[in-house]
């Protein structure tokens, strides 16, 4: 299902510069919240710009934090199958993209990784370990133990996960006692290091904040702080940006990244938008109908897409999106620090220029 | 949304109920074995062929009257039904669109026809009316429209703030316009459930002001009437009362489960509910095949 | 692209404050923009800059307390509520919503809202059915459509529905609001070149978006609105590629394009602390 990941420092030479595995051989660091990767020249690095020592992803022989295999799930109602065999591994400090559009899926899967499908749907076969742990039995005690402390997720909507008559700062430290056993007065201490950890700017103003006055970007801040209060493993995050400003959207992004280098969380990011999983996934997910039409490292499915739709999907950007002018006034606007030399607006939808493959097949 | 009661078991029970109840009231009086007001000397006698469920007090033929009494009965609960209906419904749905004022005034009417004890008023319009069931009924009708009020409203603002009436607004509809088009279909499913409901509280009402003598001239027969004398004579028959209470409590019954039913299958709570069945059904016979389709039905 | 001289809207120093007395804050302030025949301008701005306040003044939905409107060269920006109908009613103004799902009255098959325009104007219902289902064609839908209810449509279809919806008036100006962020890739492309369609077909369109992004692909002219003033308003290219305002660079340079974020995250951060200073 996977094709073979690029590896070693191929970055400078990929256009664009996709992220790519850590170097081989690198000690199997285990990510610490505490303490960044000293490697990361921070801020300012979104994972796509891929400093090859940036990603604190272990190398591929620790154990995966989520396993997804061949899953298929049925909506009993009318009896037909709506997803048809999903596959992927997430590793800690990895991230996954599944793109696709509202129908095709993609949400449904998460839901039953998450073990929470809708009504009447079922999952007919396949399997999907969590940490190791596979979820087909689990009782509902052990889900209730599973979810938050290893699994976890924020979803479009933030308002409508939050209570909106009790204030936020409570509704996290309630999750902390809960989840880590803490008293109440170590549990605000914690819930406002986790506001702090998600760039809220005033923690102790927020702590006594209620839902309604708080912007959407906050409020999804504040969910994020819920989801990592008990250091999950894996965090999904489905279409959390849909609903947020674009300013506000690239913030919560550059959040899911930051966690994903300090705490080495894994990451699943689920969105309609494919720019919004290149900008955050090591591979991406292509899914229509219920079907993997694509599926490999962000790099090869944007400049080598295979199936039609994928090819949909990157032309779409390039005749209506941003990329449209950004493409062709690269020098001045695309401040990428990495160099992007033949920046060929097409470069996704046609064949690749010969030396451009060369220089892809090389790295490969 | 009538097959879609229909499909329901507690729809088709209640509408089982509910037409045996109207036919009564249409047929009844004509079905009466015996004059309803025909005294004879044989008083409180015990069930026989002649008489089905015995004599009353006065000699007369309690299946008779039963059954006269049904029209009576059913008439004025559909009356009071009716009544609230319209005094409820309309000023409910035009306090949205008639601005404040008018909201102001029939908010606060809605407010203090609740506060009032509708038995009670009843009781005291008759004195001023006229002891006649069209009167009472008349009253409490009006005493329980504030419920239809609310329920117009409520649902006619939530039409009212959506963006199809928005749009319907931008292409230059009147309110009379909006009203007949957008914000009527979405108002009758919540008052349909209220009208049921309401049915079965007028029944009550009804039975309860006869039972205290009021709205209905003795010797006329009402179901409530009939339930006050038998149970003068409870010594005598303590079986009696059983027979007009069960009919007044099946038809009660018979109009909340309606009501039910109709709250049941309209909207997204009825859709889930059908679906639920609907992989019920699938469960426990697998060789059916079950029509692939939206959960629309 | 703009053809024919005079312009459909023409905005000047629009005011909007919503409340009143203590409570009464200003949402817009000295806005003016003019659209011409056949262009098409696109309003970019975050949540609460204004933006649905400016289209729902052009629409006559919310009061202006300063400035003028001027729809086809007549002054609107004192009508009262009969004036607004009657213009209404003619349909030269039409305006699409975000979220087809919602602006399609759920219980009536599309044919009745299809037409519903039609017949508020007073056309015949037999005629009005006749214009509906051509301009179901335009905009690339089946007519077996017809009677069936918006719930057992896609997204697009829905969407589709409602662009054929406001074009049944022959409208000279359509406002839209995000009509594209509720629909998948396929059918914004779909949605995206009938727009382009009715431009070259001489239809001014304003395209309201959050999202810079979303509109780069048919807008002619950008026009950059932040915190109810127009901070930006240019040749969309010029905007795109060398824009001037620090919002409008933060915007540029936070849109997610496949070649990823514009900007690096300190620049944003730096144009971040420049606007809050």
């Amino acid at each position: 299902m996977t094709r073979t990941r690029s590896d070693g420092t191929a970055t400078a030479t990929v256009p664009a510069a996709r992220p790519a595995d850590p170097p081989a051989g690198q000690p199997p660091a285990v990510p610490s919240p505490a303490v960044p990767s000293p490697a990361v020249p921070s801020p300012a690095v979104a994972p796509t710009t891929a400093d090859p020592q940036s990603a604190a992803a272990p190398p591929a022989a620790q154990a995966p934090a989520l396993t997804v295999r061949g899953v298929r799930i049925r909506d009993e109602v009318n009896d037909r199958e709506i997803v048809h065999g999903v596959s992927f591994e997430l590793r800690p400090g990895r991230a996954v993209g599944i793109v696709g559009e509202s129908g095709s899926g993609k949400t449904l899967t998460c839901r039953a990784i998450l073990g929470i499908l809708p009504a009447h749907f079922a999952v007919s076969a396949g399997s999907i370990e969590i940490a190791g742990r596979d979820i087909a039995g689990l009782t509902t005690p052990q889900w209730t133990d599973l979810r938050g402390s290893t699994i976890s997720a924020v979803f479009q909507d933030p308002a409508s996960y939050l209570n909106p008559s009790l204030k936020v700062g409570v509704q996290i430290a309630e999750v902390i006692q809960v989840k880590s056993g803490l008293r109440r007065r170590a549990a605000r201490r914690r819930a406002l290091e986790l506001l702090t950890a998600v760039h809220l700017r005033d923690p102790e103003l927020v702590y006594d904040q209620y839902t309604f006055e708080l912007s959407g970007g906050m409020l999804q801040r504040v969910l994020i702080a819920t989801a990592i209060a008990a250091d999950p493993q894996v965090l999904i995050a489905d279409e959390a940006t849909t609903a947020l400003d674009v300013t506000v959207q690239a913030e919560i992004l550059d959040l899911l990244a930051d966690l994903r280098e300090r705490n080495g969380l894994a990451l699943v990011v689920v969105s309609h938008d494919l720019a919004v999983v290149a900008q955050v996934c090591d591979e991406v997910l292509v899914m229509r109908e219920g079907e993997v039409v694509e599926h490999g490292p962000t790099a090869d499915v944007l400049y080598h897409p295979r199936h039609e739709y994928t090819r949909l999907l990157i032309a779409e950007h390039e005749q209506y999106g941003l990329d449209r002018y950004l493409a062709d006034s690269d020098s001045t606007t695309d401040p990428d620090p990495d160099p992007d030399p033949e920046a060929d607006p097409h470069a996704g939808i046609g064949p690749v220029a010969g030396e451009q493959r060369k220089e892809l097949d090389d790295v490969r | 949304m009538v097959r879609r009661v229909l499909a329901l078991p507690a729809g088709r029970l209640a509408v089982g109920i509910l037409s045996v109840i109207v036919l009564l009231a249409i047929l009844g009086p004509t079905l009466a074995p015996h004059d309803p007001l025909g005294t004879s000397a044989l008083t409180l006698a015990g069930p026989s062929w002649e008489h089905w469920l015995g004599t009353d007090y006065l000699g007369r033929d309690v299946f008779s009257r039963l059954l006269a009494g049904s029209r009576t009965s059913v008439l004025g609960s559909v009356e009071v039904a009716l009544i609230a209906l319209v005094v409820g419904v309309v000023p409910g749905i035009l306090s949205v669109y008639f601005g404040q004022v008018f909201e102001w005034f029939t908010l606060r009417i809605a407010d203090t026809l609740i506060a009032l004890p509708f038995l009670i008023y009843a009781v005291a319009v008759t004195a001023l009316l006229g002891n006649g069931i069209p009167q009472a009924m008349f009253t409490v009708g009006v005493l329980v429209s504030p419920l239809f009020y609310r329920v117009a409203r409520a649902s006619t603002l939530a039409v009212a703030r959506s963006q199809y009436v928005e749009a319907a607004l931008i292409s230059g509809a009147s309110i009379g316009w909006i009203a007949r088009r957008h914000v009527w279909g979405k108002v009758l499913p919540p008052v349909a459930v209220a009208l049921a409901q309401t049915i079965g509280i007028g029944f009550v009402v009804v039975s309860s002001l006869s039972f205290l003598g009021i709205g209905v001239q003795p010797p006329a027969p009402t179901w409530g009437g009939l339930l006050a004398s038998d149970l003068g004579y409870l010594s005598y028959q303590p079986w009696a009362p059983a027979v007009p209470a069960l009919l007044i409590m099946a038809t009660v019954w018979g109009s909340n489960l309606l009501a039910d039913a109709i709250r049941d299958v309209s909207g997204e709570a009825g859709r889930a509910l059908l679906n639920s069945r609907r992989v019920r059904a699938r469960r426990l016979d697998p060789a059916e095949p079950i029509p692939a389709g939206g959960v629309a039905p | 692209m703009s053809a024919d001289g005079r312009p459909v809207l023409q905005v000047a120093d629009l005011e909007v404050h919503y409340g009143l007395r203590r409570r009464r804050r200003r949402v817009l302030h000295g806005v003016s923009l003019s659209v011409a025949r056949g262009e098409t301008v696109g309003v970019i701005g975050e949540t609460g800059s204004g933006k649905s306040t400016f289209a729902r003044a052009v629409l006559g939905l919310v009061r202006a307390s300063g400035g003028r409107i001027l729809i086809d060269g007549e002054d609107v920006s004192r009508y009262s509520a009969r004036q607004w109908r009657a213009l209404r009613r003619r349909g030269v103004v039409q305006y699409v919503f975000q979220d087809p799902l919602r602006s399609l009255d759920p219980d009536l098959p599309i044919e009745e809202s299809l037409i519903e325009p039609l017949l508020v104007q007073g056309v015949g219902r037999k005629e009005a059915v006749e214009r509906g289902r051509a301009y179901l064609a335009r905009v690339r839908l089946d007519s077996e459509l017809f009677g069936r209810l918006p719930g057992e449509l896609s997204g697009g279809q829905r969407q589709r529905v409602a662009v054929a919806r406001v074009l049944v008036t022959e409208p000279a100006l359509i406002i839209l609001d995000e009509p594209v962020s509720a629909l998948d890739s396929a059918n914004r492309v779909g949605i995206l070149e009938i727009l382009k369609e009715l431009r070259d077909a001489g239809v001014a369109l304003i395209f309201i978006s959050h999202d810079l992004g979303s509109v780069a692909g048919v807008a002619d002219r950008i026009a950059v609105l932040y915190q109810g003033e127009f901070v930006e308003v240019g040749d969309a290219r010029a905007v795109i590629s060398n824009p001037r305002h620090p919002y409008a660079r933060l915007l540029v340079g936070s849109a997610p394009t496949l070649r990823s974020a514009a900007a690096s995250r300190a620049e944003r951060d730096a144009l971040r602390a420049l606007l809050h200073a």
